[in-house]
């Protein structure tokens, strides 16, 4: 069963019904001890890193019941959009550290001429490192994309897809049982359906 | 309901030459043990000379009465579209024929994306308008309601008539005299009348018991409106399909070629209301199936066996999942009064006040206006003779 | 590269779907929830719905009606109408909305949009803009469904929606609705030339050209599309579609 963290932010209810509409089954969790029974984690996430990492920090148990699930259990966990921020170490967004699961920065979109921030809309990902995340997407897979504040990884080896919007950022990440994805893919069509197909299927 | 699918294995009498069984209503076999719809069809083919040069001949003539009354006009033929087979090739046939057919479709807001993709593929594929008529989707479901309450087969009566009503509606404003149809008996076979009654009294009827909301953007055909169309707008009823040479499957991979047209797969996923009158509807309420139509049909013409078509017939029908609480979520059904209405004994339309004594008094006027294709044929054979409810 | 934004733009009318021509008469287009399920197939970029009578009426947003589309939908949605007050934005945000847009209640109660924006964020808050040209040949910004002046420049209301925290401006010409006459390019590059949040251009689109126009001439970030997507063409009947994807590419490039 895969569940669904609800620390008070996030896209939840579209998730849950993408898995609904592709069959899988998955629950919407706050609790700790329904957390702890996770096979797989999802951790999603709209809004601003310091209170996200807030909410996180406060919820009773939650950031080490996290951490244990992620390192020591190793269940596999997939971090959407704020939620793949919150993996990287930081954010130039706020100045409280994020989970760190993953080396990597989060730093805002530079001031680049004519460039539009927030990043909103339909782009393209290139596919990197090869993982189980990304099979069958396709050549060039497209998703809905709506955000301030890009990730970088220290390892090019934990970049699984890039994206290019004034600059070239990693818009999927992976190490290990530990994945992100900064687009939407409960808003990304078939292009998200197949990635949530694979997070299942891990 | 279903019986062994071993045609050999089945304790009913069964057509000898189609699939029909004596449960179909107001069947009789005769001595070679064929069904009186067969021998219906054969005088059909005989009368319009199907696919021959008899038919090519006759509908040739209507052809050239086509173009000649729509000489000056935009348009000089309706052809009704549905998404489906038929229509689809129907238009484009008026398409090769020279002629410059209108595109109407009725929607009952319970459309499947395939029929709509279908419908615009085709029509921008041949360059054809298309007329529609949009019901207001709340009051389009009351209607549906209304008929589910009152316990009859007829749950779509209301698209139905609604339907027929728009063709002739359309054909006035744009002074059209030809409305083309895509039936064919040959590849569908004619339904026999039993549970699918339809016209503007019953409607009215219903809704006025049942109904929650005003009709007001529904096409209510009443019996004047009926017969002013037929005799005064002057407006002709062809099947073309009757006349002509029609092969299904031929029909099917033209348009998927040539549009990207896609089939339905026969579980009438074109819409959704369909889909659950055919395949949960009649067979738990009614316990009736009306698929040995369409089989019997390809069986008659000879690209089916009748030991497949038979197995197929007794076979589970293919229910899309969540159908039924699509079905109960859009007509405000909780699941309890579904549960109770799908249970209770099935009414029937000889319960409801229709015009079915008036159609049948006037029988011989009915005729001449069948003879004139001012209404189909399979209207008068339908309407205009006592028919006996269902068992 | 960012695809250039085209959005169905579907107007509900208490529980059914209309079309209208410059804010007047209205026709049936469909039912909400299984007109959604085409756009879904036809895989479009986003979808904005707009309850056209919820402002006038005075009413909140209809939730029931929301919430049967957002479960229908696997790509962003936008809805306006009505929202006057934080609760009821959290109310459609909840449900599955990505953004909320503003219009009559951006001009009655002018902390609203900065309020919305400090909370969800400036690109989940969309400064619905409705526009008229007076007898005189004067643009002004229309609120209630078109039915009161405002008075304002729409260029001057632009700059302030975009400093109270909007995320994206939707431009509409009252005038241009319905027409398939083309957008009204020069208000469109006025509202462009003054803010520097995307601006999504509405009213009157009738051809691939004509989005290409405004995209290309008139600097729209993204095209909202009405009678396009819900009439099989000028003057006739009721199709849903989305204009061949080829064909927007190319006019795009």
């Amino acid at each position: 069963m895969i569940t669904i963290v609800n620390y008070g932010m996030g896209n939840l209810g579209s998730i849950l019904n993408m898995f609904k509409r592709i069959g899988v089954p998955a629950r919407i969790e706050s609790e700790p001890q329904a957390i702890e029974q996770a096979e797989k984690l999802v951790l999603p996430g709209v809004g601003a890193f310091d209170a996200a990492m807030t909410r996180i920090n406060n919820a009773a148990g939650l950031s080490e019941l996290l951490d244990r699930k992620a390192l020591v259990d190793q269940v596999p966990i997939l971090g959407v959009c704020l939620g793949m921020q919150m993996l990287t170490r930081s954010s130039e967004e706020g100045t409280l550290p994020g989970l760190g699961w993953i080396p990597a920065v989060t730093t805002r979109f530079p001031k680049l001429d004519g460039l539009k921030v927030p990043h909103m809309g339909w782009n393209v990902a290139k596919l990197n490192t090869p993982s189980a995340l990304t099979v069958e997407t396709g050549p060039e897979p497209r998703y809905y994309f709506v955000h301030s504040y890009c990730v970088h990884v220290d390892d090019p080896a934990h970049s699984l897809m890039r994206t290019h919007y004034g600059v070239d950022f990693d818009s999927g990440i992976g190490r290990e049982n530990i994945y992100g994805v900064q687009f939407h893919p409960e808003k990304s069509h078939r292009f998200g359906m197949q990635i949530l197909k694979n997070f299942a299927a891990l | 309901m279903l019986l062994s699918p071993d045609i050999n294995q089945v304790d009913l009498r069964i057509c000898s030459r189609c699939i029909y069984d004596e449960r179909v209503p107001a069947i009789s076999f005769d001595n070679e043990d064929v069904c009186n719809y067969c021998r219906q069809v054969e005088s059909l083919i005989e009368q319009y000379g199907t696919g021959q040069p008899k038919g090519e001949a006759l509908f040739g003539a209507i052809l050239d009465d086509i173009r000649r009354s729509g000489q000056r006009k935009t348009y000089d033929c309706i052809v009704g579209v549905s998404g489906g087979t038929d229509s689809s090739y129907l238009v484009g046939l008026a398409k090769e024929w020279g002629l410059r057919p209108l595109a109407v479709h009725y929607d009952n807001t319970w459309n499947s994306s395939i029929a709509t993709m279908n419908i615009r593929k085709v029509l921008a594929g041949l360059n054809v308008d298309l007329c529609t008529h949009v019901v207001a989707n709340k009051e389009a479901d009351d209607i549906f309601r209304a008929f589910f309450l009152a316990g009859v087969a007829e749950i779509e009566a209301a698209t139905d008539l609604g339907y027929a009503y728009l063709l002739r509606k359309v054909a006035a404003r744009y002074s059209i005299k030809y409305i083309l149809e895509g039936h064919s008996f040959v590849e569908e076979g004619i339904t026999p009348l039993g549970r699918n009654y339809f016209d503007g009294r019953y409607i009215q009827a219903i809704h006025q018991q049942f109904g929650r909301r005003r009709m007001e953007t529904f096409p209510l055909m009443t019996f004047s409106r009926f017969l002013k169309s037929a005799l005064f707008d002057q407006v002709k009823f062809i099947r073309p399909l009757w006349y002509v040479r029609y092969a299904k499957d031929e029909a099917k991979a033209f348009l998927s070629e040539r549009f990207g047209w896609q089939y339905y797969g026969g579980h009438h996923l074109e819409n959704r209301m369909t889909a659950f009158y055919h395949s949960v509807y009649l067979p738990q309420k009614f316990g009736s199936d009306m698929r040995n139509n369409t089989l019997a049909a390809r069986v008659r013409n000879c690209t089916m066996s009748r030991t497949a078509a038979w197995a197929e017939y007794n076979t589970s029908p293919y229910v899309e999942e969540e159908l039924v609480s699509y079905f109960k979520k859009r007509l405000d059904l909780s699941d309890e009064l579904y549960e109770e209405v799908m249970q209770a004994p099935p009414k029937n339309w000889t319960d409801y006040p229709t015009y079915k004594e008036r159609f049948e008094r006037l029988r011989p006027l009915f005729y001449m206006l069948a003879k004139a294709n001012r209404v189909p044929m399979s209207f008068y054979l339908k309407y205009c003779f006592p028919a006996k409810a269902p068992a | 590269m960012l695809r250039t934004r085209i959005i169905p733009t579907l107007l509900l009318r208490n529980e059914s779907l209309v079309k209208t021509v410059r804010f007047g008469k209205f026709t049936y287009v469909g039912d909400p929830a299984n007109t959604v399920r085409i756009f879904n197939e036809l895989e479009v970029d986003e979808l904005l719905f707009l309850d056209i009578t919820a402002s006038r009426e005075r009413r909140s947003p209809n939730l029931k009606v929301l919430a049967d589309i957002a479960d229908e939908c696997f790509m962003p949605l936008s809805y306006g109408g009505g929202v006057c007050s934080l609760d009821q934005a959290k109310g459609v945000f909840d449900i599955g909305f990505e953004k909320i847009a503003i219009n009559t209640h951006a001009s009655e109660k002018p902390g609203l949009i900065g309020e919305i924006a400090a909370r969800y964020g400036s690109q989940a808050v969309i400064a619905s803009i409705d526009v008229k040209t007076g007898l005189f040949g004067s643009q002004t910004v229309q609120i209630l469904g078109g039915k009161r002046n405002t008075g304002r420049d729409p260029v001057a209301w632009g700059k302030e929606a975009e400093s109270m925290g909007a995320g994206e401006i939707l431009l509409t010409s009252i005038d241009r609705e319905g027409t398939w006459d083309g957008f009204d390019l020069r208000l469109v590059k006025r509202v462009t030339d003054a803010v520097s949040i995307p601006v999504i251009a509405h009213g009157g689109a009738g051809s691939i050209d004509h989005i290409r126009q405004v995209v290309k001439e008139a600097h729209a970030s993204a095209v909202a599309l009405g009678s396009m997507v819900v009439f099989q063409k000028k003057g006739m009947g009721v199709l849903v579609g989305f204009p061949d994807q080829n064909k927007r590419e190319e006019a795009l490039a």
